[in-house]
């Protein structure tokens, strides 16, 4: 017996735990005093009865009928309609595409995890918290579908997406090239199926569709030439230098909506006559890629300052060459650093593209705006339902794009070396 | 008098008797600071020099001029039969020949440890990536960290990322490596186990130039000592006489106040 109470020993301490009672939690942060308690009396109704009016709105009152008519436009806009099948063709391209990317991508970073002894399997309700955003944008477009066959498109779709991603986790990091290549080929072949052999020109491209190409498009174009400016500007050439310093600062100093004018009445004088294909979507493009990438350019530059100056002294030491230098050692680690600024612009410019509104485009805004003027809803004032509706589908995206990014950080160990 | 027996001693190479490196009236300014002021130097094959002396003295400029981290202004530098000079191919040449070896370690925070030792032989060398892995594994059994291969550097200690250094220097084959204060940032703990792999590297024929406080060491394992103040070479010795007996004040004053 007295041996038995020896030898079961205890931890001398163990780590304090708090226990917050609801009440407890209520008193010490709502009714902490006779000013907070009445703040939170105010505030309290007055944030009910908003809840109460939004839902009321949203559950009731609004007329969500000019969605169900016009969500082909909030999609498509004006593409021609016997032509959507090249659409579906290309999403489910993307979907593979997009599905081989990240499986590769997610099983090369579980392999990094694992060699360096963190915490491996995610449990389930991380993923699907992860999902989560998707999925409500998603329920929220099928919420307005009336007719099976969209829906059904869009669960082959998705199971593409999960199988290529299947595929993409088990093929191996040697294979990563292939992976890439079958990538590219993928966007390539998608954007073939929209605009080649007959397709559809980008120029009757609207809605949703055209600020996608808008946001992406910009973005790929932007990213490379963003880093190649950043670049620039620490030439030792003064020549490269100062025309990427001038580059920087014109396209960040003029007005967004400015430069889209000048795009949109100037660029064609650019271009040989013959060209007169260059659409207005393009031009716009054009304009959105180089006013982003002044911004990438100006992020990556910070990033590749934050390099301590000990790494390019041992790149040179080894004796790798200039270019290697920057591409294996400062690069990798530069853009790690700028992970969180780049997909703040990445959500800036997703918003951004609205101003093709200005120009003429029949971007979502426009959609949206345009459908309250058809003569089955003129005058009944649908505006909030449509606003309503394109709103949360920029914010369901952008809420996205942000939640990722953090993960991504995490996960680089962004501010640990 | 004296200058000419410093002169005969600066220039008296250890080793094998061939010359490794040659310094020659070498001068470094930093805008209007005159960091090294004509030095004089001979290094041979299979020698290990240290050089020591106060913090300003210009030891740390002396030895990242070698491998052109520094610009020197006047005088020559010539490692292994090749100069430098404005070429980027002799820069190229004499830091592919030469490693160097970091106070702060400088790893590469974004690669494995395994990564950090293959890089430059596989993009400098172009060896293929199986061989240069390895020599890799080979150099991590030497230093004695082959289990912290697949690490990155920020999991390891201290004494661990410096010995993974000297590996990543180690995997160019190189014919000098330079250290500067390489255990300057360790904590005590670990300064031995750092201590241990440049003495095995020393008696392993390596020509090495220190730069380092840790006097110990260079009592047992340099060929001779250099002490440098005020960006000149004061005086230079084999460790016993320039520890014992000492022929300059200078030195006198700086080894009573370290050691």
């Amino acid at each position: 017996m007295g041996a038995d109470t020896e030898t079961s020993t205890q931890p001398a301490s163990t780590p304090p735990v708090d226990h917050t009672s609801p009440t407890t939690w209520l008193r010490e942060n709502l009714f902490s005093n006779w000013w907070n308690s009445l703040l939170t009396l105010l505030i309290l109704p007055l944030l009910g009865w908003t809840i109460w009016v939004a839902i009321q709105f949203v559950a009731v009152s609004a007329k969500w009928d000019i969605i169900v008519v016009n969500l082909t436009n909030l999609m498509v806009g004006d593409f021609p309609r016997d032509e959507l099948w090249r659409l579906w063709v290309a999403m489910g391209m993307l979907a593979a595409a997009g599905g081989l990317l990240l499986g590769a991508t997610s099983s090369a970073a579980r392999n990094v995890a694992i060699a360096t002894d963190r915490d491996t399997g995610a449990p389930w309700h991380d993923y699907a918290r992860r999902m989560g955003p998707p999925v409500a944008l998603l329920v929220v477009i099928l919420a307005f579908v009336r007719t099976a066959t969209p829906i059904m498109l869009l669960a082959v779709i998705v199971l593409t997406g999960l199988v290529a991603f299947r595929v993409g986790s088990a093929i191996p990091g040697s294979r990563r090239t292939y992976v890439n290549l079958a990538v590219v080929v993928g966007v390539a072949a998608a954007l073939l199926v929209i605009s080649g052999f007959g397709g559809v020109s980008r120029g009757s491209w609207g809605g949703l569709l055209v600020t996608a190409y808008f946001t992406i498009g910009s973005l790929l174009l932007a990213f490379p030439i963003g880093i190649l400016v950043a670049l620039g500007r620490r030439s030792t050439l003064p020549v490269v230098r100062w025309t990427c310093t001038i580059y920087v600062e014109f396209f960040r100093g003029a007005p967004l909506i400015a430069l889209l004018f000048i795009g949109w009445l100037v660029l064609p004088f650019l271009f040989p006559p013959e060209w007169e294909s260059i659409t207005r979507v393009s031009r716009a493009l054009i304009i959105f890629t180089l006013f982003t990438s002044a911004y990438v350019a100006e992020i990556v530059r910070g990033g590749l300052q934050s390099i301590p100056r000990g790494q390019w002294e041992a790149a040179q030491a080894v004796g790798l060459s200039p270019w290697k230098q920057t591409r294996l050692i400062i690069l990798p680690q530069a853009l790690r650093n700028v992970i969180p600024a780049m997909v703040g612009q990445a959500i800036s410019l997703f918003k951004d593209t609205t101003l093709v509104l200005i120009i003429g485009l029949n971007d979502l805004l426009a959609v949206a705006q345009n459908v309250t003027q058809q003569p089955d809803f003129l005058g009944q004032g649908l505006i909030m339902e449509t606003l309503i509706f394109i709103s949360f589908i920029y914010w369901i995206i952008s809420y996205w794009m942000s939640r990722e990014s953090q993960r991504l950080e995490a996960r680089l160990g962004v501010g640990t070396r | 008098m004296v200058d000419s027996t410093l002169t005969r001693q600066a220039t008296q190479v250890g080793g094998t008797g061939e010359v490794m490196i040659t310094l020659e009236g070498v001068e470094k300014w930093f805008d209007d600071f005159q960091a090294l002021k004509g030095i004089d130097l001979l290094v041979g094959k299979r020698e290990t020099v240290v050089v020591c002396g106060p913090s300003g003295s210009g030891k740390s400029t002396l030895i990242r001029c070698i491998n052109r981290l520094e610009i020197h202004d006047r005088g020559r530098i010539v490692v292994d039969g090749t100069e430098l000079s404005e070429d980027v191919r002799d820069i190229q040449e004499i830091r592919r020949e030469t490693g160097m070896v970091f106070q702060s370690f400088n790893l590469f925070p974004h690669l494995t440890i395994l990564e950090n030792i293959t890089l430059a032989p596989r993009h400098v060398r172009h060896k293929p990536k199986k061989a240069a892995g390895a020599t890799a594994m080979e150099l991590l059994e030497r230093v004695r960290i082959p289990e912290q291969a697949h690490k990155y550097p920020g999991q390891l200690s201290g004494g661990q990322q410096q010995r993974a250094a000297i590996a990543r220097t180690l995997a160019m084959e190189p014919k000098v490596i330079l250290f500067d204060e390489p255990t300057s940032a360790l904590d005590p703990e670990m300064i031995k186990e750092v201590l241990d792999t440049m003495t095995e590297l020393a008696e392993s024929g390596m020509t090495m130039i220190c730069v380092t406080h840790e006097m110990g060491f260079a009592r047992a394992v340099a060929d001779r000592v250099v002490f440098m103040a005020d960006g000149s070479v004061v005086e230079v010795n084999d460790p016993e006489t320039l520890f014992t007996s000492p022929q300059e004040e200078r030195t006198e004053l700086f080894l009573s106040q370290i050691l």
